[in-house]
């Protein structure tokens, strides 16, 4: 705990990349959302064991749980006091914990037959969590629904037509869950192996959180562009990001709006295209402009664009990135497998705050 | 306007920061394509020819086992799978396609589907099919079913043993299918030729290849069934090519294949970097660790056993682990490229 409590500000450049501004101030910035307070996160430790935990804006750890296997991603509960982490691909489980104190409310099994894909969502009022997963004999991608008011009881299960889903997030409208469904088939006893490359068929799927009922499927321009992650702006507009399954010789585009029921692609320049390795971790829509942020760990770069035009304002070269936090003020937050945590706005001008001992895992929660 | 200069300059800057060092290096970064891309040619050329045999002297065998022995087939088995230890760490290209470094070799096995597969297979006493064997995933088709039937004791003793005819069915359609792959991943490789040279991520993701080999060998071919690890329990059975006692004969092989078809890509690329004292360093304990063969080139199991000589093999993962420090914790790091948390995770 003492170790993972020290903290450095740097005093100089970030190693091969931009120069730094210092933050001149002891603090972290504010986040948007429902803890502006807190990070929180999957995480590796120095001793090869996982956890999930959550720092201040001290950068210091506020609280630290074991788990069993490793993390990905979570969720806060919204109009509560809870924050949920589901275990990596293929998830036997997800955790619930008091958000400021770390104590551990629920330990919730996948059903059998299930796995979890390491992405779930509440309804605004965070009675309902929506959840990815995986009826994995079958290869059948659903909605698992659970009842949070009553001990996070199953209520529900709702079809998603396809194979391999992954992020989940709701729409503004507090009506329409937003789905990628990577398209990719895989087995827990075939470890992570890939087993329908030439048949995969990945799609954006949105469904009525009520109902189950599929009110739209856009398919991204190839069938090698696996649709993982997905985001929506304040405008309601849907951003997903790929990652690409076929040779790495070849850079198409690893992000796209939704518009006029089409993915029109979003394309950088060749050589930010080659710097994102056909690989994005995290995209994420501000909720306070129009900018989007993505990541791609493979390459070790973050980019910040203009939603609506497509067009780069930031690239950073940041070895192993992958979560992203929204700021307040419409900068984000970027972390890295390293312990960094920078920050990136529009300007391009990024400001390490933060190196911690610790592995972030994907996605900031 | 003023917020569109400040961008435009600090997008020129890293612009020209990064042509900067593309200037120096794309020559060397290019040479060092060529070497591994000639080096891992002869290989796959070795693994296609050695399937092949392996194909043939099934063949043979199921057509006239009284004319062909089973020592013959298992030695023919034994040498086209280190052909493929030798190649094993390429893991980008041609290899990836329709999962054939997995249509290999599945492994790690934890669940035993290998020897599940071979018994659902062989049930119903008809003669396996080779369509069969191409439908069957990747646990059907490569060199541990083929190794299950060779190997196995238990199997070896039952009445479905070699050279049943439902067996033999088997064993030749596995050896075709990897007799069959091998050779399409030659010529696929061939065809590779002009991107891998032309397209400069090459070289990161091969130095990623060598390092992440390193480090399966390390951990997960020699720590995991030396107890090391995880439960500290010993166990043979989390090694790979363990019915054949060729856990150790395999490590060897891939060892050598990465000496001999990754190390002179890395050395051309250490001899002008900051720290050119790491390639002879890193050439040095290739050395130290092969001495530990043809000595070693023993069933791992009795090495294991309490009363067995554990020392040998805690020589072997001293003077491995001190190679995977060299590549993997400082030639790689001097060249830039580290395997990250996140960006090994494919999630």
């Amino acid at each position: 705990m003492a170790q993972l409590n020290r903290r450095r500000f740097l005093q100089g450049g970030l190693a091969g990349s931009l120069a730094l501004t210092l933050t001149g101030c002891g603090l972290l910035p504010r986040t948007t959302g429902p803890a502006p307070d807190q990070y929180g996160g999957a995480l590796g430790l120095p001793d090869g064991t996982f956890g999930v935990g959550v720092v201040d804006r001290r950068g210091r750890l506020l609280w630290q749980s074991p788990v069993a296997t490793r993390c990905h991603s979570g969720c806060n509960r919204p109009a509560a006091d809870e924050i949920l982490f589901f275990e990596r691909r293929p998830g036997w489980s997800f955790y619930v914990f008091d958000r400021h104190t770390g104590e551990r409310r629920y330990h919730i099994r996948a059903a059998d037959g299930e796995h979890f894909v390491g992405h779930g969502v509440f309804s605004p009022d965070g009675r309902w969590l929506y959840a990815t997963a995986s009826r994995y004999e079958e290869g059948e991608a659903i909605v698992a629904v659970y009842d949070a008011r009553n001990g996070y009881r199953r209520a529900d299960t709702f079809d998603l037509g396809g194979i391999g889903p992954h992020q989940i997030t709701l729409h503004p409208d507090g009506d329409t869950l937003v789905v990628g469904l990577g398209g990719i088939l895989t087995h827990p006893d075939y470890d992570r192996i890939k087993l329908n490359l030439d048949t995969m068929d990945p799609a954006l799927v949105l469904m009525d959180r009520h109902s189950g009922e599929i009110v739209g499927r856009v398919r991204p321009g190839h069938h090698h562009q696996s649709t993982r992650h997905v985001d929506v702006g304040p405008d309601g507009t849907v951003y997903v990001a790929y990652q690409y399954q076929g040779p790495r010789y070849e850079t198409p585009a690893l992000l796209s709006r939704l518009e006029g029921g089409q993915l029109r692609e979003i394309r950088f320049e060749d050589d930010t295209q080659a710097a994102l390795a056909n690989y994005i971790a995290s995209v994420i829509a501000h909720p306070e402009n129009d900018l989007v942020a993505a990541t791609s760990p493979v390459g070790g770069t973050a980019v910040i664009f203009e939603g609506p035009s497509g067009r780069l304002r930031a690239r950073l070269s940041l070895p192993d990135c992958a979560g992203i936090q929204p700021l307040a003020g419409g900068d984000f937050l970027i972390s890295s497998g390293r312990g960094k945590l920078v920050r990136l706005g529009g300007d391009n001008r990024p400001t390490e705050l933060a190196s911690l001992p610790v592995y972030w895992d994907h996605h900031l929660v | 306007m003023q917020r569109l200069t400040r961008l435009l300059l600090a997008c020129t800057w890293l612009l020209a920061s990064g042509l900067a060092v593309a200037g120096d290096t794309t020559d060397l970064d290019r040479q060092a394509r060529h070497l591994w891309y000639d080096g891992i040619l002869s290989g796959y050329q070795a693994l296609a020819r050695e399937a092949q045999t392996f194909a043939r002297v099934a063949g043979d065998y199921c057509q006239a086992p009284e004319q062909t022995t089973l020592a013959q087939v298992r030695d023919a088995w034994q040498r086209a799978f280190l052909a493929w230890q030798a190649v094993r760490f390429v893991d980008f290209g041609p290899v990836e396609n329709d999962n054939r470094a997995w249509q290999f070799q599945f492994w790690p096995d934890p669940k035993n589907l290998v020897a599940r597969k071979a018994r659902a297979l062989l049930t119903s006493g008809a003669p396996v099919t080779r369509e069969q064997v191409e439908q069957g995933g990747v646990a059907v088709q490569g060199f541990p079913m083929a190794e299950y039937l060779l190997f196995d004791d238990a199997f070896g003793t039952s009445d479905q043993a070699l050279p049943a005819t439902s067996s033999c069915a088997l064993l030749t359609a596995v050896a075709g299918h990897i007799a069959d792959n091998s050779q399409q991943l030659l010529a696929d490789w061939q065809a590779f030729r002009p991107h891998y040279l032309d397209t400069a991520q090459f070289r990161d993701t091969t130095l990623r290849a060598g390092v992440a080999a390193l480090e399966i060998l390390e951990e997960r071919r020699l720590a995991q069934p030396m107890g090391l690890r995880g439960t500290g329990k010993r166990s043979v059975y989390v090694a790979d090519a363990w019915r054949s006692g060729r856990s150790l004969a395999g490590i060897e092989a891939s060892v050598r294949g990465l000496h001999q078809y990754f190390f002179p890509g890395l050395a051309l690329l250490l001899e002008h970097s900051d720290q050119p004292e790491l390639g002879p360093w890193i050439d040095a304990q290739f050395g130290e660790v092969l001495e530990h063969f043809p000595a070693l080139r023993q069933p791992m199991a009795p090495l294991l056993a309490p009363e067995g000589h554990f020392g040998a093999l805690q020589g072997l993962y001293v003077d491995l682990s001190q190679l995977a420090v060299l590549v993997n914790d400082q030639a790689a790091v001097a060249l830039g490229v580290v395997r990250g948390f996140n960006s090994s995770d494919g999630d």
